[in-house]
């Protein structure tokens, strides 16, 4: 492979490779800096590269192995993410004045309920083990094959379905019990009650029933209701869609929160 | 133990100071699956209904405190003796321990057992208080399977 084949793989893996870091690391900045040390990387060990995967699962490969590098000292965040972080939102008088600065200056300032159901599986999906959370998103939104996934993560394909299941378990258990738009006992509202403050005008009950995963939550096929929540996901490019900033400066709160909530719990 | 057939059903051999039992299942699927779900202590309760909780990491020496169907309103203060990771796992305490093992039999199957044996010289005392583990025995072995199985027609 030449240096400008890889350039070429590279650049049209590049939005689906940042959206897939930040999906991981929860920080535009390292998103942007494990992005481009992969490309480094890559050119560097480019005479390694043997066409035994293709040259978008290679690139994944050395990112992820970036992302894990820079995960493995930071503690994985916990399913009631969303919920401390509400309390501490609440609690900063700063915070909902910046978020309607963006919504009325930025091009990419609208609040989308959609777009917030892919921040919350975000967020959420941090909880799982890395291994769960990579082999989640790289099978369910970034449509690898298994054996893609084994190359990836250097494991075997017993491992990578026993991760893909667990996360899948994991994931329904805690939206089942906790989200609102699928579950009427649900504890977390944080869809409508953003969704009043920034589109008042809207009705959410109509809004909500334009999302198909809501729509068909009554029919309760909870494995359904999860693929449909990570087909929203596969359809949202979190760094150019019509909320990407809203959303973009919502998960860098909620990152900074949980990265302080994780040290306070070890004092 | 000997006569143990790979059936799921538990064998118990009582005597005056001990009491053993075990059980063996061939499951459909790899080995690091089973020891990935034995070894995943925050996992237990999702797919093993013997289990209401364990706290604690399945780690060499690792503390667990286990919570079972077996006399719900007991913790069991339990430890890791022995790791051999994807063949053997062993726990438990003074009064006994509990041994999983694993291996492999060809196309695709593992072989499960788990074997138990507590006993003392103060046994007799309380040998009648002490439920029987056949049940638990069976429905673990029976979930694990069910797991397993599930996780490797998934996909």
């Amino acid at each position: 492979m030449t240096i400008e084949q890889l350039t070429n793989e590279f650049e049209l893996a590049r939005p689906q490779l940042k959206s897939y870091i930040l999906r991981i690391t929860a920080s535009i900045e390292d998103a942007e800096d494990i992005v481009q040390d992969s490309f480094i990387k890559a050119a560097q060990k480019i005479y390694t590269f043997q066409h035994k995967s293709s040259v978008k699962t290679w690139i994944f490969t050395i990112a992820s192995n970036l992302a894990k590098d820079n995960l493995r000292a930071k503690k994985r965040w916990t399913e009631n993410v969303n919920d401390i972080c509400k309390s501490e939102a609440l609690a900063n008088p700063n915070y909902f004045p910046e978020l309607v600065q963006i919504q009325q200056t930025s091009l990419h300032g609208q609040f989308e309920i959609k777009e917030h159901i892919a921040f919350c599986l975000t967020c959420i999906s941090k909880s799982l083990p890395l291994e769960q959370q990579i082999c989640m998103l790289l099978k369910e939104v970034y449509e690898f094959k298994v054996l893609e996934i084994t190359q990836i993560l250097d494991t075997s394909e017993a491992m990578v379905k026993y991760y893909l299941h667990n996360s899948r378990a994991k994931m329904i258990s805690i939206f089942d019990g906790r989200c609102a738009l699928i579950n009427k006992e649900g504890v977390c509202h944080q869809c409508s009650e953003l969704n009043g403050i920034f589109n008042p005008k809207q009705n959410f009950e109509v809004e909500k029933n334009k999302i198909e995963m809501a729509k068909l939550a009554d029919k309760g096929d909870k494995e359904h209701l999860l693929n449909l929540r990570l087909q929203i996901l596969r359809d949202i490019d979190p760094f150019s869609s019509n909320g990407s900033e809203l959303q973009l400066h919502h998960l860098e709160f909620n990152r900074k929160i949980m990265e302080n909530y994780s040290g306070k719990k070890e004092e | 133990m000997t006569n143990l057939e790979s059936d799921g059903k538990a064998l118990t051999i009582k005597k005056t100071f001990s009491r053993e039992t075990a059980i063996s299942i061939d499951i459909q699927a790899d080995k690091s699956i089973l020891w990935a779900l034995l070894t995943d202590a925050s996992d237990y309760q999702r797919w093993n209904s013997t289990v209401i909780s364990i706290d604690g990491t399945i780690t060499q020496g690792g503390k667990i405190q286990l919570k079972s169907t077996l006399d719900p309103k007991r913790v069991f203060k339990l430890s890791v003796k022995e790791m051999e990771v994807g063949n053997k796992l062993v726990w438990g305490d003074s009064m006994g321990k509990r041994i999983y093992t694993l291996k492999s039999v060809g196309n695709g199957q593992t072989n499960f057992s788990m074997h138990e044996k507590i006993g003392g010289p103060i046994f007799p005392l309380f040998a009648k208080m002490i439920p029987s583990f056949d049940q638990s025995f069976e429905q673990f072995a029976s979930d694990l399977k069910k797991e397993a199985e599930a996780i490797c027609n998934a996909i």
